[in-house]
């Protein structure tokens, strides 16, 4: 017995590994209706946004039903989390789309999960809304069927208007510290294209794993090259341990986050002191439009919160509102119809609608009509990719202030 | 270019984490017989507790107490409903069932204090050099407190009647038994033992981080990583293959860069295994 114990234990190890994700299985199932797999991030680092994009989605198919549905059809919204895992993001897409049945997917965020889920939402001939930034998410394979519309700007968009941000703040010696995904990479690389693109150098860049209990190496190999701004493609927890070390080694850098990492939370986390002077960029809600003025109001019922606290929440209820348009607009839910009709009832021409109800009156009436989002003008293109603002904001005082857009 | 030094130093702080959640597995193996996955989900507990007590009292040493506590409870409270009854099991049974145990903690978590990152009010201080090496007064603070909880532990297993108890249960069950001892107290003081220690780990971790609700499952990897390669159920191979593991990661980067880092200590478990199949530290049973 005791000469096994280490294989024992191995083969205990690999069986616990097969089962360690596995999600719990729920049975929905009722007919005459469009069935949504919300596929978010209620765990893991995305965990700050995705409780909210549940409740966005909720909220907005609440609002589509409550004006009779879409083509008469209700929608029902069946949720699961992605734990912000690619393992357990595929798990939980797999229960959605052969259990539960769902006819379109929303709302996964975290390249790396989007990624993962793709393959299977395409096989499915499913439709895919994500939040994610990854380039790769744009062209084949993983849109070869063109079913997966991108809500969020890209990480290539993301690393251009760093770009644009450097050049307005004068900044000349740039570095990059990018989180070990698809998402965190593509914003590296994406600025750094854009950034050699105006003749400029990158003067050091590091790729780093998840989960690590320090970063210091890490931040001493970019320190070590004497730039004047970190750029970075990171998250909030990894940011957190990030700027703590950076502030305890007190070497003076400014940085340059993606706002999914320079949040409130971060603030909350470090202490202001430590991110004083930190710019935080990201794609910006289209605040002055009545379509956010109507998700914020919804946000602020679901979450007890203001909407401008959650950009992805904004994109959730976007894709409820979108798909509504594009099955009603169609008149049948199969999804090469809807696919057809979504940049129909998204693009212009056509008059522009700020509600579900406004757009379902006009299409009711047989105009074309072009949704104005509460997250972005939502114009696809081609690729299925949108192209929203960039608010560059400073941390003062505690407080994310937005000083300027950066429209790229 | 590279500060050798400096990376040594970073890889035994991060070491002295593995090295405290490995501690608490192989204290577990060496008596119950099985890799305890729900040791990780016990250090979050430890954390989440250590928190709510340091923002509540705004005393670290009480909520060190409380993290203690909080792990040796869930640990007893885990081997009382669900261990015990499957003992004399195969190892997989237990094993499969302290994820399921890692799963309740983690929700019940998440439930209690929300899912979203939290930290320990702490404040922050500037690093001090010591000989060319960049540590922080908190480094210092953790590795002195990882330390004693070190000694405390192998002090009850060398030095206490329970510990001497323990050790003569690890060896040979039976002869234990026939011998006098009662197994059932000596599990109860182990699993106390394991629990706090995780749940001390789980609080230093928190500090040394952030406190969310993956905290103690993502150091579930490297722990076991290093309980095989100290020996699996030799306390002091678990801490020092716990402390290997982190400056070899840290030491490899000039060569392999950041990402392959943990491959690096992979390569070094195998390498250990081929040379010495049952660890480190471990005797040809593999237990002690």
């Amino acid at each position: 017995m005791t000469t096994t114990s280490r294989r024992q234990f191995l083969q205990g190890a690999a069986a616990g590994a097969a089962v360690l994700s596995l999600p719990q299985l729920t049975f929905a199932q009722s007919a005459g209706v469009f069935r949504i797999g919300a596929l978010n991030p209620i765990t893991g680092s995305g965990s700050t946004f995705g409780t909210g994009m549940l409740k966005a989605i909720q909220a907005a198919a609440d609002v589509v039903n409550a004006a009779g549905g879409a083509a008469g059809i209700k929608f029902e919204v069946i949720s699961e989390d992605t734990q912000t895992s690619p393992q357990a993001g595929v798990l939980a897409a797999k229960k959605l789309l052969d259990v539960n049945k769902v006819q379109a997917v929303f709302g996964t965020w975290s390249s790396g999960v989007s990624l993962a889920v793709v393959p299977l939402t395409n096989d499915a001939n499913v439709i895919l809304m994500n939040t994610s930034g990854a380039p790769a998410l744009s062209v084949p394979p993983a849109n070869a069927k063109g079913l997966s519309f991108r809500f969020q700007a890209t990480n290539d968009r993301f690393g251009r208007a760093f770009a644009e941000v450097c050049v307005k703040e004068g900044f000349k010696r740039p570095a990059t510290m990018a989180f070990n995904n698809a998402s965190g990479i593509g914003n590296a690389d994406g600025f750094k294209k854009a950034w050699e693109g105006k003749g400029g150098k990158v003067v050091a860049g590091v790729v780093y794993e998840p989960n690590q209990t320090s970063y210091r190496s890490e931040l001493q190999k970019v320190l070590d090259a004497n730039p004047d701004v970190i750029v970075t493609g990171s998250y909030l927890q990894d940011t957190t341990i990030i700027m703590r070390e950076w502030y305890q080694s007190g070497i003076p850098v400014k940085w340059i986050l993606p706002g999914w990492a320079g949040s409130p939370d971060l603030v909350k986390a470090v202490t202001a002191p430590v991110v004083e002077g930190v710019i935080s960029v990201d794609s910006v809600s289209n605040s002055g439009a009545e379509s956010y003025k109507l998700y914020d109001a919804a946000y602020q019922k679901a979450m007890g919160k203001p909407g401008s606290s959650n950009v992805y929440a904004a994109m959730t209820w976007d894709m409820v509102i979108t798909l509504a348009l594009a099955i009603q607009s169609a008149g049948k839910t199969d999804t090469d119809s809807i696919k057809a009709h979504i940049r129909a009832v998204a693009n212009p021409p056509g008059e522009e609608v700020f509600s579900y109800e406004a757009g379902l009156a006009a299409l009711k009436a047989g105009k074309k009509i072009n949704y104005q989002g509460a997250s972005s003008a939502l114009d696809f293109d081609e690729y299925g990719d949108v192209t929203p603002d960039f608010g560059v904001s400073f941390i003062e005082g505690g407080a994310i202030n937005q000083k300027y857009v950066v429209k790229i | 270019m590279s500060n050798f030094p400096q990376l040594i130093a970073n890889g035994l702080v991060q070491g002295l984490f593995i090295a405290m959640a490995a501690l608490a597995i192989t204290l577990a193996f060496s008596i119950a017989r099985f890799p305890n996955a729900a040791t990780g989900d016990v250090m979050t507990a430890g954390a989440y507790t250590g928190l709510a007590t340091q923002s509540a009292t705004g005393s670290l040493i009480l909520a060190g107490i409380v993290a203690i506590f909080t792990g040796a409870a869930i640990s007893l409270a885990a081997d009382r409903l669900v261990f015990r009854k499957l003992a004399g099991r195969a190892v997989v049974a237990s094993l499969v069932a302290s994820i399921g145990v890692a799963f309740v903690i983690r929700a019940v978590l998440g439930v209690t204090f929300g899912l979203s990152q939290l930290v320990y009010d702490i404040p922050l201080t500037r690093a001090k050099l010591y000989w060319g090496v960049r540590l922080t007064p908190l480094d210092l603070q953790v590795a002195g407190a990882v330390a004693l909880a070190l000694a405390l532990v192998f002090g009850i297993l060398h030095l206490t009647p329970i510990g001497r108890q323990m050790r003569a249960v690890a060896d040979d069950r039976d002869l234990a038994r026939v011998s006098g001892v009662r197994p059932e107290r000596v599990m109860l003081a182990l699993w106390m033992i394991s629990g706090g220690v995780a749940g001390l780990a789980g609080m230093m971790l928190g500090i040394k981080t952030v406190v969310e609700p993956e905290l103690g499952w993502s150091m579930l990897l490297p722990a076991f990583t290093a309980a095989i390669l100290g020996g699996i159920g030799s306390p002091g191979g678990a801490v020092a293959a716990g402390l290997l593991l982190g400056v070899v990661q840290e030491m490899s980067t000039p060569f392999v860069g950041f990402n392959y880092k943990l491959a690096i200590a992979f390569a070094a478990l195998l390498g250990v295994l081929l040379w010495r199949p049952s660890g480190l530290f471990g005797k040809r049973e593999g237990v002690r």
